[in-house]
């Protein structure tokens, strides 16, 4: 039982952290809020569902279609929307919050809930780990997951639009008169926010049905995350991703599995009035020194 | 090099720049002396061209409203209207006022994010010069920006303008702040810049006495008009300008 829940709880970290990399790579590295997560992330799962059925496209051409369909929905938002209100930051929230309770509201309402609407996997079959049997699936979401992670540090970390990324959340006119042209970056870093929350989307929902349900519970798991582990910060967003995931695992197993949807918010909580930096919080340590 | 003709600033109904006419050739440095609320920050916008940016956000969210008239002409190109990203393409790049650092990026990394327009192999050279020129620099390039001094914080901000390679480079009120000890070497510094990399420098300040003996041209700004422009030496000599700029 022990060991099997610790295996279970390492993979449901994985997910945690994968759904959570999109969007702090929008929200918590360049500064941009996209509470249109859930939204984009729903909506990947229903377009691939749709053109694997409907339009009845190979599975790999499906996918990779809805990934750009989604990346140019996130660019869409920012270009259409997020731009006349950049800089203030409480209509930031609300605008995209907005645009995602949409998304998720028009799909319920066209009727696309119930059990018929489910992704195929990538792989079939499963391993044995350890004492648990383990579909491939989920081998594949931990490898997508670690790959994904390495991925965005190096990418924020040595690639010039990935530190463009950065400079645009730390001083946008300062980054303005170095020649970064911060719209198109911003449009960048919501596309590529897109573009994971998509990735995850594909690999996660074959677990289960697609339900709209989720796009809720991903963008509060992916808040959960990335104020525990601090916005901005990779290597905490990993370690967050862990201790909910973990708690999330242990409740599920020794108290009840109701519990398990009230770990993210009490976590959220806990952390705001203990440490609102986050755990590893990088972005705002310098502010609240002063 | 630059040519600004008749500019003139309006936010809302308040003139900023009124009727300001002036010329940079290249190589020189020039000052551009104004006490508080004079315009110089204003000024240093148009010609960076931040304030078309800030034109285009205040529109979007129906703010301020931001006017423009006038011309500004730069290597042969009207720029009045161009965006910030095109004129640092052009050359012309802007060190704003207090120190603009990405406070949580280590000082390498901040040079990193400066050499967004430039190649790899450029980026290294000048990292290089710009290391001969503040070797502070190199001694902290681990440390986080945040936490350096005023002067180290300023020394970097022109380091990250240098990294971009400019023709004209636009300094806002960089002794602002400084102790005695920082204004002199920054002083040392600028000469060295035209000397070494050919760059023509626009440097505004409050306190005219650190730069006045370095400068060509100074232009003395008084509530957005140019009220006097002489060569450096004679401002030095200006008894008017003794007991207005100086601090005596």
């Amino acid at each position: 039982m022990f060991l099997s829940t610790i295996v279970l709880g390492f993979i449901n970290s994985i997910i945690l952290a994968l759904v959570a990399l999109g969007f702090n790579l929008t929200f918590g590295i360049s500064g941009v809020a996209n509470f249109a997560y859930g939204g984009l992330y729903v909506f990947a799962g229903l377009t691939a569902w749709i053109f694997i059925n409907i339009v009845k496209l190979p599975y790999i051409v499906s996918i990779l279609l809805s990934i750009a369909a989604t990346s140019l929905f996130g660019a869409l938002i920012y270009r259409f929307i997020l731009q006349r209100v950049r800089g203030i930051e409480l209509s930031e929230v609300i605008a995209t919050f907005g645009i995602g309770l949409a998304v998720l509201e028009l799909f319920r309402y066209l009727g696309f809930y119930g059990f018929e609407y489910t992704l195929p996997v990538m792989f079939e079959g499963s391993i044995n780990l350890f004492v648990v049997t383990v579909s491939i699936q989920r081998v594949m979401i931990v490898i997508i997951g670690i790959a994904l992670a390495g991925g965005i540090w190096f990418f924020t970390h040595h690639t010039k639009i990935g530190l463009a990324f950065r400079g645009i959340a730390q001083d946008e006119y300062t980054a303005l008169t170095l020649g970064i042209d911060s719209d198109f970056i911003a449009t960048l870093s919501v596309a590529f926010g897109s573009t994971i929350a998509a990735i995850s989307a594909v690999a996660i929902f074959p677990l289960g049905t697609i339900s709209i349900e989720q796009g809720y519970v991903v963008l509060i798991n992916a808040l959960a995350v990335s104020i525990v582990g601090g916005l901005g910060s990779t290597g905490g967003l990993i370690i967050a991703a862990f201790i909910i995931g973990y708690l999330q695992t242990f409740t599920s197993a020794y108290i009840d599995t109701q519990w398990v949807m009230f770990v993210p918010p009490l976590i959220i909580l806990a952390v705001l009035a203990l440490k609102p930096s986050g755990l590893f919080g990088k972005q705002k340590e310098l502010e609240e020194r002063v | 090099m630059l040519q600004v003709k008749n500019l003139m600033v309006f936010f809302e109904n308040a003139l900023a720049l009124n009727e300001l006419t002036l010329t940079v050739e290249k190589g020189e440095i020039i000052g551009l002396i104004g006490s508080n609320s004079a315009g110089k920050t204003t000024f240093m916008n148009s010609i960076s061209g931040l304030i078309i940016e800030k034109q285009l956000r205040e529109n979007r969210r129906r703010g301020e409203r931001i006017t423009i008239y006038g011309e500004i002409i730069f290597q042969d190109t009207d720029i009045t209207l161009m965006k910030p990203a095109k004129r640092v393409k052009m050359g012309i790049v802007l060190a704003r006022e207090r120190h603009p650092i990405f406070p949580e990026s280590d000082v390498l990394e901040n040079l990193k994010i400066a050499s967004y327009l430039k190649k790899r192999k450029e980026w290294k050279k000048t990292l290089a010069d710009i290391y001969n020129i503040f070797p502070v620099l190199y001694d902290l390039r681990n440390r986080k920006a945040g936490f350096l001094s005023g002067g180290e914080q300023q020394m970097l901000a022109i380091g990250m303008a240098l990294i971009v390679q400019p023709d004209l480079l636009l300094l806002d009120e960089p002794l602002l702040g400084l102790s005695p000890h920082f204004q002199s070497v920054l002083v040392e510094a600028i000469v060295n810049l035209r000397k070494e990399f050919g760059i023509t420098i626009i440097l505004s300040e409050q306190f005219a006495r650190p730069v006045l003996p370095i400068i060509d041209r100074g232009y003395i700004i008084e509530n957005g008009m140019l009220t006097l422009t002489d060569t450096g030496e004679a401002l030095m000599n200006n008894p008017e300008i003794k007991t207005a700029y100086f601090g005596i």
